[in-house]
């Protein structure tokens, strides 16, 4: 049986490697993300590389667009096995008392409740399969903190008791729920902002020697849709060379 | 197959989880020592895997035994030339109220499950940091979380399992070596059959998420994929498979 997995920031560094991964395992893969031509680039790459991909655009904060891309995901290929939450960001670096409430808001509905939104609408159709996987996507942040990061830190700290929690509540129809908290990881997004030599001194800390390459987590996502880890379910991977 | 060419050396590799790591690795390509107490056993779990078409070498080790520790390092280079995977299984689980318990019941669950750790892992990280290679799997237990009435001691030595692959993950880890641990929840095992009646030990294994109960052989894909290339950017973590009883 062909399996099917939607993917939340599938255009960006960490969702495309994530969904290259599955695509190459012979996984149909719909990348979903806010920037369509993002998204539509990942698309083309695993097609290019004979996989089976779709584009669909999405603002998981918005739950009525999350309603329409499950329901349209749902139509058009008949199941979701694979949900992984990836769409997210920190983007601002401010301290508390410079952080507009706006701001605030906009980092926490982009990581939290985007998760909450996508595993509400896709969770009934895993019930129903009695089977399924999610994974989302949580930080070291969530777990360390990183001064002028307060919103970020707090959405992927509760990511993580948010799927400690689904897990249970999924578990009786055989649906696992982890979490994947990647380091510092080499995506475009990242990489933009610093040159790559300030980054390596930044992080020279980092027991294994390096920062992270989406590629390193995609593994990780996608040993957990295997029957290799099918007795791991509300459980947190840290993925960061041994940073933390 | 993830493992070809690699050596592993399974410590505790006769029976129960031990010897499902040790077939599981095996079947991935890897050549695996068999090192145990129980030399028997051991023997027999190597005899599976040549039935298999797979190279093994048994060796009976006390893993909280200076000399015996040296022996198996030597036997294993001696026989395959190098080590690549060392998982640290062997342990033991004794029973006493704290107020009851000897200095010598203590004394030996923690020299075996902990100084059998560090012991094993002294004397095959040389070798690894010579390849820049090498993978370090420790079995812990969820015990070393949520603790067991009338196990203080192998609660304190699982817990201390964890401290030390952290500890050892940052040391080595510049060396291309990974350390991590695994804790399992409580699986159908010969282990808690000592202390329960097989009702009890039932209702107890099912008693989780997902309903199932663990087999040792649940344990082996968590391993072999902490082994494989796929978990080169993953050190000094403790990955509880325990269907969801448990979550850290």
């Amino acid at each position: 049986m062909n399996q099917v997995a939607l993917i939340t920031g599938g255009g960006g560094g960490i969702g495309g490697a994530v969904a290259r991964r599955m695509a190459a395992a012979g996984i149909t893969v719909i990348v979903a993300d806010f920037d369509h031509g993002a998204a539509e680039k990942v698309r083309g790459e695993i097609a290019g590389a004979g996989g089976k991909a779709d584009a669909l655009s999405v603002d998981v904060t918005q739950a009525r667009e999350v309603k329409a891309l499950v329901t349209d995901v749902k139509q058009r290929f008949g199941r979701i096995d694979v949900l992984a939450n990836i769409a997210g960001g920190s983007f601002y670096t401010k301290r508390i008392e410079e952080l507009t409430w706006a701001e605030w808001q906009e980092v926490i509905d982009v990581n939290l409740k985007g998760t909450f939104l996508m595993c509400r609408e896709v969770a009934p159709h895993m019930q129903r399969q009695k089977s399924g996987h999610i994974i989302n996507t949580a930080s070291n942040y969530g777990v360390t903190g990183s001064a002028l990061r307060t919103p970020y830190s707090a959405a992927k700290a509760g990511i993580v008791a948010f799927g400690k929690t689904l897990a249970q509540e999924l578990a009786p129809d055989g649906i696992r729920v982890n979490t994947v908290a990647p380091g510092p990881t080499d995506t475009p997004r990242v990489m933009d902002k610093e040159s790559s030599e300030a980054r390596r001194q930044r992080w020279s800390h980092i027991p294994m020697g390096r920062t992270g390459k989406p590629e390193d987590l995609a593994e990780v996502f996608f040993f957990l849709t295997t029957p290799e880890s099918a007795w791991i379910t509300g459980q947190t991977l840290h993925v960061n060379g041994g940073l933390i | 197959m993830r493992l070809g060419g690699k050596v592993a050396v399974v410590t505790g590799g006769a029976q129960g989880i031990g010897r499902a790591i040790a077939l599981g690795l095996g079947r991935e390509g890897a050549k695996v020592v068999v090192a145990d107490l129980q030399a028997d056993k051991a023997r027999q779990v190597v005899r599976e895997l040549s039935d298999s078409g797979i190279e093994g070498h048994a060796v009976e080790a006390n893993v909280a035994s200076e000399p015996a520790v040296k022996r198996l390092a030597n036997e294993t280079f001696e026989r395959f030339g190098r080590i690549d995977i060392l998982v640290n299984d062997a342990g033991v689980y004794l029973k006493s109220p704290v107020v009851d318990m000897s200095e010598e019941l203590w004394d030996r669950t923690i020299s075996v499950n902990l100084g059998g750790n560090f012991l094993c892992s002294r004397a095959f990280i040389p070798s690894m940091r010579k390849q820049g290679s090498g993978r370090i799997i420790s079995i812990a237990s969820g015990i070393a979380h949520y603790g067991a009435k009338e196990f203080a001691a192998y609660a304190a030595a699982k817990a201390a399992i964890i401290g030390f692959v952290k500890a050892l993950a940052r040391e080595v880890g510049a060396d291309g070596i990974t350390v991590n641990a695994i804790c399992p929840g409580a699986a159908n095992t010969a282990m808690p059959r000592t202390h329960r009646t097989e009702e009890e030990l039932m209702a107890r294994l099912r008693a989780n998420p997902l309903g199932h109960v663990l087999e040792p052989e649940d344990f082996a894909g968590p391993i072999l994929f902490l082994a494989s290339d796929a978990a080169s950017y993953i050190t000094g973590q403790a990955i509880n498979v325990n269907c969801g009883s448990y979550m850290t």
